[in-house]
């Protein structure tokens, strides 16, 4: 028996359940629109700092209130990224490169934009914002069933979860404009000339999944212990690594993927230190093998514009 | 109040130097190649890790110290280098040699093993694991304790440490930085204006129509990667020997982000664009450490208004601007030549 595996196995449930509901709008965003989004990171950093600034400055302790406000502010930012810079971008036939290297500027400004704002709190209200404590929720119950902690954080991301989850199902299956997204990521160029207003399926879009991994980061704050302007950043080798593995396409797979991080990063970090005295916080090199061997194994051949390399060598003696 | 233009003019020059490094190989790749390359920081740092791991170690057993009694990362180590590193000449000349090539090599050799999982991926998956590759090599670094772990190394012995006047010591330094930043150059130049550099053109505009056409995409993209990552190591080594330290905070992805900020100024795909970029680029950074001063307590630091400047530049100069500053000209190798000439004779 592993010391701490029990303790290594809650904590892959409840990360499984993070990388889930961070990575799976990036699949999304990138089936539809067609844009790698760099500035992925700072959804989820924006929406902890909406939960964070609420309970610093207004003393609100409401999770549900601090998720619907991270919604309207991270989603808003996904479409302002879209109408100002992507959409104008792809109009001008730019090559996704190119487009991608725009969202990584945007990544750098969000990011600098946030340290900027907590000082300017800082100076009003005397409190650090720069390292912010774990907050304790007023409306997220807690407790132990059946022998198992269940602490604010698993409660309130098992709900988060579930219910975006269900409602993306129901959006992208069972309405119109669900089918309308869905025949924008199959082929932009059918579903416009049938009709569809791809702009605005584009753009609604950008909002839903900015704003899930928004309302995504409120629940972070009730997880981590120390919340920063850099904590979307530390997350994102791990989640465009579940992105990937689901090949930026299937969200069945991304889904997987999300699973498959959660326990190699805990279980397996878990075995390697027991038996080889790995320290603990060499933990993303697993997900970076991960990622690699995802690459040479399953390389994404779709996305991104990939070629198959391995059919050049069979033609070659 | 004096200020010392002289003083300004080394240091920014000497940090230019290094970024000019960093931006041209960046424009090879990136610019002229189409390889997404967001790892700068990597190669960069190992070249810098490269040479202040082989200076301290080897000056301190060159005089025969015992490493594992005093090693360099210790305060004994440190106080041992700060009094043993100026003595010979000849060693410090000799160790920068050796890292620089050392450096170009290792780095060179890493940057040739990674384009073997991005090969068959499209530029997101490329860019991002060269951007990963780059923070484990900072997790590892902090972790590490032969090379300091977090704090990293000090008191690494430069080349011309043994040279009394502050002045000359910096003026010497600046012309190795030049001397090397002409050669990238060059050799860059060289590579671009060549029937390679029109192959690597054509890959970057379409990668599968090389294919088609013969064109060994992979192997052009790890020769590419290969050079472009020496060359960042080199621009470690110069950077490692001008702070006289190196520690895993100093080579964040911010650096890469900085370097391609450079070449979206100065212009996809054209050298001397580069240079300028990094000339604009580094001239504000140093610009800002004499101003900043004088701005007394600011609610806003302003190291975190040059980021978001450095993040919006790169997006506004996409949107307005996508050609940069200089726009990328025509290919010039000696086919070219001939064909002109020939035309002109046919004209005739």
């Amino acid at each position: 028996m592993i010391p701490g595996l029990q303790q290594a196995l809650m904590n892959t449930v409840q990360y499984a359940l993070f990388y889930l509901i961070f990575s799976i709008p990036l699949t999304l965003s990138y089936r539809t629109t067609k844009v790698i989004n760099f500035a992925h990171a700072n959804f989820i950093t924006y929406g902890a700092y909406v939960a964070i600034f609420l309970h610093g400055i207004a003393g609100l302790d409401m999770m549900s209130v601090a998720a619907v406000l991270a919604f309207l502010v991270t989603g808003s930012m996904a479409v302002l990224n879209n109408l100002l810079v992507f959409a104008p971008l792809q109009k001008r036939g730019s090559s996704p490169a190119i487009v991608m290297i725009s969202s990584m500027g945007l990544w750098i400004a969000y990011k600098y934009l946030l340290y900027m704002i907590t000082d300017v709190a800082h100076h009003y209200t005397g409190r650090n914002f720069v390292s912010y404590g774990r907050i304790t929720y007023s409306d997220v119950p807690r407790g132990v069933i059946g022998g198992i902690g269940f602490s604010q954080a698993l409660v309130a991301s098992l709900i988060a979860t579930t219910i975006s989850m269900v409602l993306l199902y129901l959006l992208l299956e069972k309405t119109k404009i669900g089918r309308a997204m869905r025949a924008v990521a199959d082929n932009p160029w059918l579903a416009e000339i049938s009709g569809v207003p791809r702009s605005l399926v584009v753009n609604l879009m950008w909002f839903i999944c900015g704003g899930m991994v928004g309302a995504g980061g409120v629940v972070w704050t009730s997880f981590s212990g120390a919340i920063t302007p850099e904590a979307g950043d530390s997350m994102i080798l791990q989640v465009f690594t579940v992105g990937f593995i689901g090949g930026l396409v299937s969200l069945m797979r991304t889904g997987m993927g999300a699973a498959l991080i959660a326990a190699i990063e805990n279980v397996g970090i878990a075995m390697l230190n027991a038996y080889f005295g790995v320290p603990v916080s060499f933990r993303p090199f697993l997900t970076f093998a991960t990622l690699i061997i995802t690459l040479i194994a399953f390389p994404p051949l779709g996305a991104g514009g990939g070629l198959p390399y391995r059919f050049l060598r069979r033609g070659r003696k | 109040m004096g200020f010392d233009v002289m003083g300004f003019m080394v240091s920014w020059l000497t940090l230019f130097g290094i970024y000019a490094i960093l931006s041209l190989t960046l424009n090879l790749e990136s610019g002229t190649a189409g390889i997404t390359n967001f790892g700068k920081a990597l190669f960069y740092g190992i070249g810098a890790y490269v040479s202040a791991t082989l200076t301290t170690y080897l000056i301190l057993m060159s005089n025969g110290v015992d490493i594992n009694e005093t090693p360099p990362y210790d305060i004994r180590g440190i106080i041992l280098l700060g009094e043993l590193g100026n003595k010979n000449p000849l060693l410090n000349i000799g160790f920068t040699a050796l890292s620089l090539v050392v450096a170009f090599a290792v780095a060179g050799l890493i940057g040739y093993l990674l384009t073997y999982p991005i090969l068959r991926v499209g530029p997101a998956f490329v860019g991002f694991t060269l951007l990963s590759a780059g923070e484990l090599l900072r997790i590892f670094l902090q972790h590490y304790e032969p090379v300091g772990a977090s704090k990293g190394l000090m008191a690494i012995p430069t080349p011309f440490s043994w040279i009394a006047e502050g002045r000359v010591r910096e003026l010497a330094y600046l012309g190795l930085v030049m001397g090397l930043v002409a050669l990238t150059y060059l050799a860059v130049h060289r590579l671009v204006n060549s029937p390679l550099g029109r192959t690597l053109r054509a890959i970057r505009d379409d990668e599968i129509a090389a294919l088609c056409l013969g064109k060994h995409v992979p192997r052009t993209k790890a020769t590419i990667l290969f050079i472009g990552s020496g060359f960042a190591g080199v621009a470690g080594v110069l950077l490692a020997y001008y702070l006289t330290s190196v520690n895993p905070n100093m080579f964040m992805p911010l650096v890469t982000f900085n370097v391609w900020a450079m070449i979206i100024l100065g212009g996809f795909g054209n050298l001397r664009g580069s240079l300028l970029g990094a000339a604009i680029i580094t001239f504000v950074d140093r610009a800002l450490t004499f101003v900043t001063p004088q701005l007394g307590v600011a609610v806003i630091s302003p190291d975190y208004l040059r980021w978001v400047v450095v993040g919006l530049l790169i997006v506004v100069v996409l949107l307005v601007n996508p050609k940069g500053l200089l726009p990328e000209g025509p290919i010039k190798t000696p086919a070219l030549d001939v064909i002109n000439e020939e035309l002109r004779d046919d004209s005739k």
